[in-house]
């Protein structure tokens, strides 16, 4: 019986072919859409949190309400003290610390002076800490180098009267400093690197006579304890200073979980809009559906005529539905896979000028799945109105004179 | 009744509310015995397609009942009905109605399929019907690909497909030639001859004398005609 069904489907969908194809277009390209959107947001997902998770056993704790702030600039009028460091030093489970002053100093370049925030770090938490941050000259510190300094894309470009250049001398509060390394500007909202001055731990103390810690970054020797040993320092710390929430600490879990739901909701969004395209296919599968039942009320009444049921009439139609979104559906999955790959390389194209890591599309299973299944209810959807419309139809239409 | 393939009782369809009522038929009394066949004759606008609907089971009507091989079809629901006209009634058009997607020999299965019959059972019995239609030669044509002869004894082979107890006939001989209506007329009442029951509606007295008993039907009432 339902052979029989698929077999007048299969016909009636040849006897019009080039309808039926175009029909079957309109599924193809918003499954297609979906398809790419969710290799692309798969493959972001998958990049960001490939970046983070290589960190996964560090520990960031900043003065303020969020680590964010300490990114920021972190302009907080109390530091963190001697004792806070000694208490994270002391912690079971810790393997090393080290910490982020921060300071301001005049800096003086091409004859104009200015007031500028001023970063001292360790040489390889620099490192660790701007890993993701590309270089328009030069590059990192080295270990054991003396009076050199990294500057952020604002500072170079939008601060003193003419560009400084990787190699040139910037006084900072009398003493000479040599840029080593110009950073990228970092476009994409993000400023905090634009105007930072970076030096080594021991060249901010030498200068500044300052000992600001602004940043206290530890790492752990078991990732599964990152979480109790955050909550453990952000406590004592707090207790230290008297206030409820003076410090936070923040694992790279934590941060890695902030960014994958950012990027959920971004994915989200993507296939959201994607689907916009399946809802105009959709109407199209309807459209040329009640088309069809209008031509063929004479077939369908014949049909009645000779014994078929209503419900024989309805599943022959959804039948036909179902075929032309289901083959749209595995069409727009390989044209998906194509599209993706396409997708991805005007993206990257864009991203290298931004300055990030290049993307990877990724096809899951589930997204396969999920289009394959997708495709069919809306076979089954948009031609459920159209059979049934085809059911109620009167045998009597058959016989009636013309 | 046993005998009796058809038997009305104050069959009455009317279309439309009063004042603009239209009596289409009106109580109408009939019996038709099994193996008989019968003419029905009467000017267009008579009520002859309303009687053949409703003796199709393709309507329902107003007032009165119908039996079809003893059975009250007037009550029966929309898929009781399907039931009916699968199994009980063979269909002939006018303008034979055949699917024109399908050839001949799929035209004359898809009833056998509606009724679940199995693949190779339906194929091997819609080629003998074919063959007895003499048209064992054309079973993979389109009907776009037969004449108007051919396409209509299609017709009579799918509406002996499930061995109704009646073969209503709407005009057969309509649209085609009077050679090829002769040879139509000559495959039914072979049909007839082995047994089956025959109802033929025309307005050509020539095919009306050839039945066995003529209905004439005027303004939605039925009488007997003695020819």
């Amino acid at each position: 019986m339902f052979r029989d069904h698929v077999k007048l489907a299969i016909k009636n969908l040849r006897h019009r072919l080039s309808r039926s194809l175009l029909t079957l277009l309109g599924i193809a390209i918003g499954i297609m859409a979906i398809i790419s959107l969710m290799a692309l947001g798969e493959g972001m997902q998958q990049a960001v949190t490939g970046e983070l998770s290589s960190l996964s056993d560090v520990i960031i704790v900043s003065t303020g309400g969020n680590i964010y702030s300490a990114f920021m600039g972190g302009s907080t009028s109390e530091y963190f003290t001697q004792r806070d460091i000694a208490y994270v030093q002391r912690l079971q489970g810790v393997r090393d610390v080290s910490t982020q002053l921060a300071g301001t100093g005049v800096a003086e370049y091409n004859g104009k002076s200015t007031l500028v925030s001023l970063t001292g770090m360790d040489v390889n938490v620099m490192r660790l800490q701007y890993a993701t941050q590309t270089f328009e000259a030069g590059g990192f510190l080295n270990e054991g180098d003396q009076n050199k300094i990294l500057i952020g894309y604002g500072i170079a470009h939008n601060t003193f009267d003419a560009d400084v250049k990787v190699g040139d001398r910037i006084k900072i509060n009398g003493e000479k400093f040599f840029v080593n390394g110009i950073f990228g500007e970092q476009g994409m909202g993000g400023t905090s690197s634009d105007t930072i001055m970076l030096m080594s731990s021991r060249d901010f103390q030498k200068l500044t006579g300052q000992s600001n810690i602004s940043l206290i970054y530890l790492r752990v020797y078991n990732v599964n304890d990152a979480e109790s040993i955050a909550t453990a320092i952000q406590n004592q710390i707090n207790a230290n200073h008297g206030k409820k929430d003076f410090a936070t600490a923040t694992t790279m879990t934590s941060i890695l979980k902030t960014v994958q739901s950012i990027i959920g909701i971004l994915q989200l969004v993507l296939v959201a809009i994607a689907s916009i395209a399946l809802v105009v296919a959709s109407i199209g599968i309807m459209n040329t559906m009640l088309t069809s039942v209008m031509e063929r009320t004479r077939e369908i009444g014949i049909m009645k005529a000779i014994g078929a049921t209503n419900t024989d009439i309805m599943s022959i139609f959804i039948i036909e539905g179902m075929l032309v979104s289901g083959i749209g559906g595995v069409i727009g999955i390989l044209l998906g896979v194509f599209g993706s790959q396409g997708l991805t390389l005007i993206l990257n194209s864009f991203m290298r000028m931004g300055g990030s890591s290049s993307l990877t599309p990724i096809i899951t299973i589930m997204s396969v799945l999920l289009a394959v299944l997708v495709s069919l209810i809306v076979g089954v959807l948009s031609s459920l109105y159209p059979a049934w419309k085809a059911a109620r139809m009167s045998p009597i239409e058959a016989v009636r004179y013309e | 009744m046993s005998t009796d393939v058809i038997v009305t009782q104050h069959l009455s369809k009317t279309y439309g509310r009063p004042p603009l009522q239209v009596h289409a038929l009106r109580e109408t009394d009939l019996s038709i015995k099994r193996g008989d066949y019968i003419a029905i004759i009467g000017p267009s606008g008579s009520g002859k397609s309303t009687l053949m609907n409703l003796l199709g089971c393709l309507d329902k009507p107003s007032t009165g009942k119908i039996f079809i091989d003893g059975k009250d079809v007037s009550t029966l629901n929309e898929k009781e009905l399907a039931r009916i006209r699968r199994e009980k009634i063979g269909f002939i058009f006018q303008k034979y109605n055949l699917i024109p997607t399908l050839n001949a020999l799929e035209n004359v299965e898809l009833s056998m399929g509606f009724a679940g019959m199995d693949a190779q059972t339906r194929t091997k019995r819609a080629k003998k019907l074919l063959e007895l239609v003499e048209l064992a030669k054309r079973l993979t044509h389109k009907p776009a690909e037969m004449s108007g002869g051919e396409q209509q004894r299609v017709a009579i082979a799918r509406a002996l497909a499930n061995n109704p107890s009646i073969i209503l006939a709407d005009e057969p001989t309509g649209n085609v030639d009077s050679k090829s209506g002769d040879n139509i007329m000559r495959i039914l009442e072979e049909v007839n001859a082995r047994g089956e029951t025959i109802i033929v509606v025309t307005h050509n007295m020539t095919i009306a004398q050839r039945a066995r008993r003529v209905l004439r039907i005027q303004d939605g009432v039925v009488s007997e005609e003695h020819v």
